[in-house]
């Protein structure tokens, strides 16, 4: 047209739209934090302020899970579909890396349709040790201390790699050496909120409001999280793992 | 056959071969900076109010939480820019030159018409290739001027103008809420309300909102006239120990110069060869 | 060719002039649009390029702004030098030239129009490639194309000047209700010896037809409102 070539063009539907927003899960000794913004949005639109982005599947498995929004649900209605039969054919709850091999399956089985998502599972192995295993569209996934996914990964995943993984850091002569996936929570859910609220400032797609889940082991004190305004979200088992939300307001432009 | 080894005046296009091969080839031109942005203009009884976000962005990225777009034409005449930063950058200034070089030489003061003239007659040349989208405004002897210029050189005159991406956000606040024969300060909560409706609805605008009122005798740039954006403070410090950083070698240089002056006195007293 | 360029502002038009006794009526709609939005639903698409000469503008917004103001410019140089008014043949002449000879890079479809003491008045059009045609009337833009019938049905010679306006103002009106790109007021102009006079019909006072009975119940024929005079911007 403009450039003067007329070459033929192939006019197809599009199936995946792209709704902004970002994730973070962070692994502790015994707990994790699995947090997303709850903005989504298309192209310059925002298209609502509220979408959640993670949500609690067991009493210890929490899924974050980001990229095309109508995959996203469709994907994680299966997934909890899954682990309510699960559930029902042995009369207990699905293991946290249980439900990571099956949503390696899931997303291999549309290997040439995929989902057009970013999945990263939080919760408590069944050792009693935090975990967060984060996947690819296509089902590759791996365990890892810390993993940011979404629109904002490329600001966020350096800076975890920087206090989570003391990357490019070097201890105080004499000290012990650095050990990622021990900090406690009270610097772990700092580093969360930090992470989105300067995600925001820098990222048009980053915004609006923040959800963040702490998943915590069988009998761990949950004294520090009584300041942050959590809200426990009542566990099916009593007694064992307990989940808890704490939401903060992010900036609005 | 003789080489032309002068350079003819004028633009040099011999890479937009070169160019559109390496994009053909999947290697993208570089991405320019974007004003992603809301600009507007009201006329009111005795003036201009023209408004603009503060964000300039690359692609996702915001680039610029706190820019400048209401751009310096005359004293009496602002622009505002939306599209290629660095467009309506050059062409405002440009354009600002422009025209107080013609003030200077007709002794008059300055109309915005023939800013419009100009960027609209500018802008065309380019057949829409340098991305400016202004809004024009200023108080001149025929009175207060509003105009919108596109960037392939097309005008319009209206009481009240949007432009940039959050244009559709802040034309409904207009089309809402605008009335003829409106104050001053109708005029500029008017106008901090269609900015705002931009910044906080379309992701392209963001930040603080810049207002410039222009009258018949003064013009009033009100930089950061609302701020509804601040930093929150941050939960930690991250300050690093003094040695975080791994090194391999040291070298340490001085970088102090130092020189000894002799004065000239003497040397002409030891034997200097004057003859 | 001829192909709009991305981004542009076009004149997704409704535009006419029709040639009487006394003169010529011009008229055309007022919506400007970029993609879906409309940019300007005010837009004065009747161009005065001399005192009695105008052009009813469609295409491109910014090509067809820049030939009328190199044709304005033209003609204010004819008038000075020859001390007299140019014909309007001649300003449908440089339209033609400049539409012809840059037809590569234009998309402009314009009418000319206007009175001279020469031939009086006189209704040119300049379709997309760059001809020239003079005509009784003639109709432009891409509303155009939905009221070829009704104006070949409905035009007469020997009109006065009122019935020229009804013609353009009914015939503007079903344009600007079939045709997406065209709408919001009608702007018009009757060019005679006198002067020009300028006229304007809101959008809320546009002359109705069919509409389905469902929605206006039995139809009632009503007097639509007369075009009121505006004030004339230099």
């Amino acid at each position: 047209m403009a450039d003067g070539h007329q070459h033929p063009i192939e006019h197809r539907f599009n199936p995946y739209a792209e709704n902004g927003g970002t994730v973070l899960a962070i692994a502790g000794a015994d707990f994790a934090v699995i947090a997303g913004d709850t903005r989504q949005t298309e192209g310059y639109s925002i298209q609502t302020r509220y979408a959640p982005k993670v949500f609690k599947l067991t009493d210890r498995a929490v899924l974050a899970v980001n990229g095309f929004q109508a995959d996203c649900s469709e994907f994680v209605k299966r997934v909890m579909q899954r682990i309510e039969w699960y559930r029902h054919a042995h009369s207990k709850q699905m293991p946290l890396k249980a439900i990571a091999r099956m949503i390696q399956t899931m997303l291999y089985g549309k290997r040439f349709f995929p989902y057009y998502t970013y999945n990263i599972l939080g919760g408590i192995e069944e050792d009693g040790t935090g975990a967060v295993y984060s996947f690819d569209p296509v089902g590759s996934y791996e365990r890892e201390a810390c993993r940011a996914a979404g629109a904002a990964s490329s600001l966020i995943q350096p800076f975890l790699d920087n206090q989570i993984y003391f990357k490019n850091q070097t201890p105080a002569p004499g000290a012990a050496p650095f050990v990622p996936g021990n900090l406690p929570i009270d610097v772990v859910l700092p580093i969360v909120i930090d992470s989105f609220t300067s995600a925001t400032e820098r990222h048009i797609e980053v915004g609006d409001g923040l959800e963040m889940f702490v998943v915590v082991a069988k009998g761990r004190d949950v004294s520090q999280l009584a300041s942050l305004n959590a809200e426990e979200i009542p566990a099916t088992n009593p007694g064992e793992e307990r989940v808890f939300i704490v939401r903060r307001e992010l900036k609005k432009d | 056959m003789s080489v032309d080894v002068f350079r003819k005046g004028g633009f040099d296009f011999s890479n937009a071969r070169r160019n559109a091969f390496l994009e053909g080839k999947g290697m993208p031109l570089p991405k320019a900076t974007s004003t992603g942005t809301t600009i507007v203009g009201c006329i009111y009884a005795d003036g201009i109010v023209l408004g603009a976000d503060t964000r300039a962005t690359e692609g996702p990225i915001v680039a610029d939480k706190n820019c400048e777009k209401i751009h310096y034409i005359t004293d009496n005449i602002r622009c505002c820019g939306a599209g290629t930063a660095a467009d309506t950058e050059y062409t405002t200034a440009m354009i600002s030159s422009n025209m107080e070089l013609h003030a200077l030489s007709t002794g008059r003061q300055p109309r915005v018409a023939t800013a419009m003239t100009m960027l609209k007659q500018y802008l065309f040349r380019y057949q829409g290739h340098v991305g400016a989208a202004l809004v024009l405004g200023g108080v001149d002897p025929t009175g207060p001027q509003l105009f919108t210029i596109h960037p392939h050189g097309s005008v319009d005159k209206l009481p009240y103008v949007t432009m940039g991406s959050g244009s559709l956000a802040a034309m409904a606040v207009f089309e809402t809420t605008w009335r003829a024969g409106m104050t001053r300060e109708e005029a500029i909560q008017l106008v901090a309300a269609a900015i705002s409706a931009g910044i906080f609805n379309d992701l392209g605008s963001g930040s603080n909102v810049d207002v410039c009122v222009i009258t018949k005798d003064k013009t009033d740039m009100l930089r950061n006239y609302e701020m509804p954006n601040q930093r929150v403070e941050k939960e930690r410090k991250y300050g690093f120990r003094r040695g975080t950083t791994a090194w391999k070698s040291e070298s340490i240089r001085s970088l102090i110069a130092s020189e000894t002056v002799v004065p000239v006195a003497q040397l002409v007293t030891d034997e200097m060869d004057i003859s | 060719m001829q192909a709009l360029k991305k981004g542009e502002v076009n004149l997704g038009t409704s535009i006419m002039a029709v040639q009487f006794a006394d003169g010529v009526v011009i008229g055309a709609d007022s919506r400007t649009t970029t993609g879906s939005y409309i940019a300007n639903r005010v837009t004065d698409k009747l161009t005065c390029v001399h005192d009695r000469v105008y052009c009813c503008r469609s295409g491109s917004s910014a090509d067809t702004q820049a030939i009328a103001d190199i044709v304005h410019y033209y003609l204010q140089m004819y008038s000075q030098q020859y001390g007299t008014a140019p014909p309007v043949h001649a300003a449908a002449e440089l339209f033609q030239k400049l539409c012809y000879e840059n037809k590569d890079g234009l998309s402009a479809g314009i009418i000319c129009a206007g009175w001279d003491k020469e031939v009086g008045p006189s209704v040119y059009n300049i379709p997309l490639g760059g001809g020239l045609f003079r005509q009784p009337w003639a109709i432009g833009g891409s509303g155009s194309t939905y009221v070829y019938g009704y104006c070949d049905a409905t035009y007469q010679e020997g009109w006065n000047k009122e019935e020229t306006i009804k013609f353009v103002k009914d015939t503007l009106a079903l344009a600007m209700s079939r045709d997406g790109s065209s709408g919001g007021v009608i702007r018009m102009a009757v060019i005679t010896e006198e002067g020009v006079e300028r006229l304007f019909v809101p959008g809320t006072e546009l002359p109705r037809f069919w509409e389905g009975k469902e929605v206006l119940g039995p139809h009632k024929p009503t007097h639509a409102a007369d075009p009121m005079a505006i004030e004339v911007e230099a």
